[in-house]
């Protein structure tokens, strides 16, 4: 009887491919799963008398969109971000080894350079010097005002160039492609679930693991698994995951021979975007792993540590819960690491060791987010940038600098990425609050006065009674009431005080979002609020 | 060959029988004018079905309808003055007269009689005899056409004019080709060809309801090979005008002005049309046939390239004429020729073209008829006369020869729904130095130059160069924040204007350019969809959108068409925030994925909106930002001269005076600027420079908290409150009146006596605007 059942499901599983609806689509994974795949595809092997639909379907012309759409979702494999084939493939772009090796129009001009650089050298005449010279000849110099050479640095340390290989993060990797390779070897179902700070390659591995596991299972002789990666933020509905996931297995139970079915991988990038205020959605996806002819393994990446907490008090009752693999932020050394892997591919030195020592230093200590130590090299290269034009524009005669500076002054130095990092890790408070229109300075001050009585909040209405008391103390003639909350809400906008809700504006409930001490000091170069904060 | 055109197309039951028409007394050297010269819109147009037999019998017009030669001759039995028809004769429909002949305009010689026809011919007096200058026309009649502004034409291709030669002909039947005669052609809706109905197989007995597809067309979508037949031998198939335009070799334009040239030329300024294949995208599935997408390119071209009207319909125009001509055609899109954007016209737009054709059929040719009746009786010091007015027009006109194409270079948020301007040479005196200084004070005009945000531009200008001069064009983002009135978007808007311009003169490579704006958005999601339109023209739900656009940022190996890199403005991105952020998290992930070539610019007013996000958010954010501080007085002060530069309105101290009050408050541009036009205001009639006390009272209105300007105003109106006592209905009206300014907070009137009332303001503020009422002297010392 079996195969009389699964009948309607494959038909209905069809239809799915077209009219995907969820409640559908879920029951079908369902049964789907419940069922053996053997019995299923044996009736799909031999077409009966009553099934004249599902045989026509098969052998008719209309079966070839079945396989082209499979052909378009195979290529995913080949797309995949961090292929090397792809990457040298593509004619767009100029990967940074193609430009090593073969660039013609690169290598004369490095020439050229280095010829400049040693006459140089040698004006300036000084032995000493020479030697250091003959140590970078063979890490040519950097010219940061040479266009294809600064294009070359700034790919290698954009965020859309994946290096060729990962570094730092193999232990996961490992860990993860042993799981991925034991389910496909045993045929059976797992889910694993990946979590770890924004920045931390949780992405890239994943990527990576894909294509090492199609490797994996061609050497082996295996079926290698059907990859489907999914963004959750990408889904307009979240129960659409479920319609890619069966559009999957169908694509693979009716291009597959019947015996070797494979298995499938699904790789959920940002997985907490599917929290439902049910959780149905996420708990019914960790149930397609539980069901017990189901040959899907689930990969989730998300950020959230306590994810798979939620669910395992439910799922450890079902016997799936799923293993945990945590990404921790990077360290310094690993910084450091990974800055110089994607660096190595140059020709040439562009960073101070020094200079990138500080740089992973400080981003580790922070948050050790990748994406902020890359943000921080190339920010840190244009200030050179800008540093060497303005220099050319001065003095372009100045030709009696010491040679050794002009070596190093190519090189991104420690100052440099000092700037770039106080960029993204100072904070703006003092600098914005001494911008400040004289008004809101005294808004603060009355709000710095009020709350070292020991309060902690206050109201729009009391606020501005201190306010009008600070005003007649000097004769400034005060804003009304109107005007004063909305300078209060600008200050709210540039995050400096902090407004509550209120039906009533006067009611409005005002805090300090900065520390008071930060507003006493950028306000003490003016004597009327040294006076007044006294 | 116009004038057979024109009496096909144009052949209209309702006017008056051509024979009616004669009674008029044509001067000699009058061109060939064919007696019908209809406004198109009147005319009765036929689209799906042509219902061309359809007209009665007893109407000898009508069986010219549609072969030349019957057209030939039914001119000839309009015509019947005999002193018109050696001219005619001599013209050969086929190559075109001289151009003298046929483009003399005449002088509507008027007799009361006629005064019915009159509107039928219309000449248009050429000013061609005093003075030799360009003169405008806003209507001409031109080879038996009547064309004026705003009107849409077919107009030939210049480089090929043989193509010319065989006229666009009457549409013949795709099978038997012969043309409709009395029988209904009916029109497939694919591929536009005509059929018979009795050609049909099976042959139809009506025309059917809805949309129609011929039999080859449903046979070549079935993959069936089905031929269409072909012509005898020797007979060429005749193409019409609207297959010469969509097969491009035809143009069709809009006449934006008319005018005559010093050598007696007639010429009009074009607004192009395109067909779908000639847009950087091509046709897309999308694409009805009949659709054309007008451009911001415009072209002076001579009046004798015309061929003769089509008619360009807004969609909604366009459904309404089911059984237009031929010559009816959709636009719903304009389409930017150096962006190679889309942007729907705005109803706005099309309204106000209803208005003027509508003016343009009635209305004005009856004031035009009304005018000319009532000084008919010198028709030469008429004309004199209005040969003066319109010189004066076209001087006033010419003396801003940009002005015509002031539009091409708009295409920044609102200045393109407001891009129809009222013409300057409609006002008639000259503005005074006030007027002008309230007018470039207003916030909608667009200053000349940005002072002040120097180092805030060069920095957005590096930014984008950066990313978009690059070959790989690497994705970035940009935040960029600060208080309101700082100049952040039009900063930005000015930094890409001085792109475009780059971009015209070849030295950047060209981009797209998409702005949004988060407040105009019905919700956060629909923002896929704003950004899909823009990038590509179609209009699609936003789901499918999302799933167009993330194919589009992160497949790198599928060639895609649109490889210029694409620059997205998002104005006030804090609104697209939503619960779980995942339409920030989109829009903010496309830029790290390889090949994208996207770059994103968004603005808002928050300072730590990156830090209120998500962490995976701000991590993908990036680090740049650029932040826009308030302003101080000084930078105040050389925005408002800046604006003035040239206008003697203000004394400087006054200018002075409102930046260091704005400064003092909030660094708000558009508050000093209002505050300056304001105080323009005030001194209205005074023929005096606005000084400190203008700006005082200016300041005092928009400063001052409305409840005291409201408690002035109410005391007054208390002051009969003296020393009787009113009573209580009057003390309980007062009271409702305060309750309702919102001075008092009243309980609900149910209560009457024993309403509890409260001051909703504080005393300080009550006694400070009482204490120096005049008519309550007394007032103070209870206070």
């Amino acid at each position: 009887m079996p195969s009389r059942h699964s009948f309607p499901a494959a038909l209905s599983i069809c239809k799915l491919q077209y009219n995907s609806s969820f409640s559908l689509s879920i029951e079908q994974l369902h049964s789907q799963f419940l069922q053996p795949f053997s019995i299923y595809t044996a009736s799909v092997s031999n077409p009966g008398t009553d099934m004249p639909a599902f045989s026509a379907r098969r052998h008719s012309p209309s079966s070839d969109p079945t396989s082209e759409t499979r052909v378009a979702v195979t290529p995913r494999k080949s797309r995949l971000r961090s292929d090397p084939d792809a990457a040298i493939a593509s004619p767009l772009r100029k990967s940074p080894r193609l430009c090593k090796e073969g660039s013609p129009n690169s290598s004369p001009k490095i020439e050229v350079i280095r010829k400049c650089l040693k006459s140089s050298l040698n004006l300036s005449g000084s032995p000493e010097k020479k030697q250091l010279s003959e140590d970078f000849v063979e890490r040519q110099t950097w010219d940061p005002r040479e266009e294809t050479q600064l294009r070359a640095v700034n790919e290698a340390l954009h965020l859309s160039t994946a290096p060729p290989n990962v570094v730092c993060r193999e232990n996961e990797k490992n860990q993860i492609l042993d799981f991925c390779s034991k389910c496909v070897k045993e045929e059976k179902a797992g889910s694993l679930y990946v979590c770890g700070c924004p920045g931390t390659g949780k992405t890239l591995s994943m990527e990576k693991v894909k294509v090492m596991l199609v490797d994996w299972a061609n050497k082996e002789g295996v079926q290698p698994p059907d990859v489907l990666s999914i963004n959750c933020t990408t889904l307009a509905n979240m129960s659409e995951i479920f319609s890619k996931v069966s559009s999957e297995i169908v694509f693979s139970t009716f291009t597959w021979h019947e015996d070797d079915v494979s298995v499938i991988l699904v790789v959920a990038d940002e997985l907490d975007y599917l929290i439902t205020k049910d959780r149905s959605v996420l708990h019914d996806l960790f149930m397609l792993t539980t069901m017990p002819f189901s040959r899907c393994i689930l990969l989730g990446v998300a950020n959230a540590i306590d994810l798979a907490d939620m669910f395992i008090p439910k799922l450890q009752s079902l016997n799936c819960k799923p293993m945990v693999i945590t990404f921790c932020a990077y360290s310094k050394d690993q910084i450091i690491n990974i800055l110089q892997e994607r660096l190595k591919a140059l020709p040439y030195t562009v960073f101070q060791p020094q200079a990138l020592e500080l740089c992973a230093r400080k981003v580790a200590a922070a948050s050790g987010d990748m994406r902020k130590a890359l943000a921080v090299c190339r920010s840190a290269i244009e200030m050179l940038i800008g540093e060497s034009m303005l220099s050319s524009v001065d003095g372009t005669e100045d030709q009696q600098k010491p040679a050794a500076n002009n070596m190093t002054s190519n090189q991104v130095r420690i100052h440099h990425v000092a700037a770039a990092l106080s960029k993204v890790y100072k904070s703006p408070v003092v600098d914005t609050i001494i911008s400040l229109p004289q008004h809101q300075q005294i808004i603060l001050c009355s709000a710095v006065k009020l709350f070292r009585e020991g309060k902690k909040g206050t109201t729009l209405g009391e606020l501005n009674k201190y306010y009008v008391d600070v005003c007649k103390s000097t004769m400034i003639p005060p804003v009304g009431i109107l005007e004063l909350s909305s300078m209060c809400r600008v200050l709210d906008d540039q995050g400096i005080l902090k407004l509550g809700q209120s039906r009533e504006d006067k009611l409005r409930r005002v805090t300090l979002n900065v520390d008071g001490a930060d507003i006493v000091f950028a306000l003490q170069g003016v004597r009327f609020f040294r006076n007044c904060l006294k | 060959m116009a004038e057979t055109q024109q009496m096909k197309k144009f052949k209209t039951p309702s006017k008056g029988t051509p024979k009616a028409k004669h009674p008029i007394s044509i001067d000699h050297h009058i061109a060939p004018q064919t007696p019908q010269s209809a406004t198109p819109s009147a005319i009765n147009l036929r689209r799906s079905h042509r219902l061309t037999a359809a007209f009665p019998e007893h109407r000898p017009a009508i069986s010219s309808f549609n072969t030349h030669q019957s057209a030939a001759k039914t001119r000839k039995i309009f015509e019947n003055p005999p002193l018109v028809l050696p001219t005619e004769i001599s013209i050969t429909p086929a190559s075109p007269p001289p151009v003298e002949s046929r483009k003399k305009r005449k002088f509507h010689e008027k007799s009361a009689e006629k005064s019915k026809d009159s509107r039928n011919v219309k000449y248009k007096h050429a000013a061609d005899r005093k003075v030799k200058k360009k003169v405008y026309y806003k209507k001409v009649v031109y080879d038996g056409g009547e064309f004026s502004a705003g009107h849409d034409v077919y107009v030939k291709r210049r480089s090929d004019a043989s193509s010319d030669d065989e006229d666009p002909e009457v549409e013949e039947c795709r099978v038997c080709f012969k043309p409709a005669g009395r029988r209904v052609l009916i029109e497939c809706d694919d591929c536009l060809n005509g059929f018979h109905l009795k050609c049909l197989k099976p042959p139809l007995k009506a025309v059917p309801d809805g949309d129609w597809v011929c039999c080859y067309c449903v046979a070549r979508k079935n993959g069936e090979v089905m031929e269409f037949p072909e012509p005898q031998a020797g007979k060429k198939r005749a193409r019409t005008a609207r297959e010469k335009l969509l097969s491009s070799d035809l143009w069709a334009a809009r006449i934006e002005s008319l005018w005559k040239e010093v050598d007696g030329t007639y010429w009009f300024r074009a607004r192009w049309y395109i067909i779908p294949e000639e847009t950087a995208v091509g046709r897309q599935p999308h694409n009805l046939r009949r659709e054309l997408y007008r451009t911001n390119d415009f072209a002076d071209v001579e009046m004798e390239s015309i061929i003769r009207h089509c008619f360009v319909m807004s969609p909604r125009e366009f459904a309404n004429a089911a059984d237009g001509g031929d010559d009816v055609f959709l636009c719903e899109y304009e389409y930017e020729v150096q962006w190679h954007s889309f942007k729907r016209i705005a109803e706005i737009d099309n309204n106000e073209n209803d208005g003027e054709r509508v003016v343009d059929n009635d209305a004005d040719w009856n004031s035009c008829d009304e005018f000319d009746s009532g000084s008919d009786f010198d028709s030469e010091e008429e004309a004199a006369y209005e040969d003066k007015k319109r010189n004066r027009l076209s001087q006033l006109s010419s003396l801003r020869p940009v002005a015509a194409n002031s539009r091409k270079g708009q295409i920044f948020g609102l200045q393109k729904i407001g891009a129809k301007k009222i013409p300057e040479n409609l006002r008639s005196r000259k503005q005074t130095d006030l007027e002008k200084a309230k007018s470039t004070l207003l916030l909608a005009t667009l200053p000349k130059s940005l002072p002040c945000r120097d180092r805030e531009m060069i920095e957005i200008t590096t930014f984008i160069k950066g990313a978009i001069c690059d070959e790989q064009c690497l994705g970035r983002c940009l935040y960029v924040h600060g208080v309101p009135g700082t100049g952040k978007t039009m900063s930005v808007l000015a930094v890409m204007r001085n792109l475009k311009s780059e971009v015209d003169a070849g030295s950047i490579r060209p981009y797209c350019f998409v702005e949004i704006n988060g407040l105009k958005l019905a919700s956060p999601e629909n923002i896929y969809s704003v950004i899909y339109e823009g990038l590509t023209g179609h209009r699609v739900g936003w789901k499918k959108a999302l799933n167009l656009l993330n194919a589009r940022f992160s497949d790198e190996n599928k060639c895609r068409k649109d490889t210029r890199p694409c620059i997205l403005l998002i104005d006030e991105l804090d609104l697209l925030v939503t619960r779980n952020q995942a339409v920030l998290y989109n829009i903010l992930d496309w830029p790290t994925r390889p090949n994208s070539k996207l770059i994103v610019i968004g603005i808002a007013n928050t300072m730590d909106l990156p830090e209120k996000l998500l962490p995976r958010i701000s991590s993908r954010m990036g680090i740049q930002r650029l932040c826009f501080g308030p302003y101080n007085f000084q930078q105040l002060q050389e925005i408002i001269s800046s604006r003035l530069k040239g206008i003697d309105a203000f004394e400087k101290v006054a200018i002075e005076f409102a930046s260091r009050k704005v400064a003092a408050v909030s660094g708000d541009a558009r508050r000093a600027l209002e505050i300056c036009r304001r105080a323009a205001e005030f001194l209205q009639n005074r023929k005096v420079m606005a000084g400190m006390a203008d700006v005082e009272a200016a300041i005092k209105e928009m400063f001052q908290a409305p409840h005291i300007q409201l408690a002035m105003a109410v005391s007054s109106f208390c002051a009969n409150n003296g020393e009787t006592f009113p009573g209580y209905d009057t003390l309980l009206k007062v009271g409702c009146k305060l309750g309702e300014c919102r001075l008092l907070l009243c309980e609900s009137g149910t209560r009457h006596k024993l309403q509890k009332l409260q001051l909703n303001y504080p005393n300080d503020d009550v006694t400070f605007a009482l204490k120096d009422s005049k008519e309550l002297p007394w007032l103070a010392k209870y206070i």
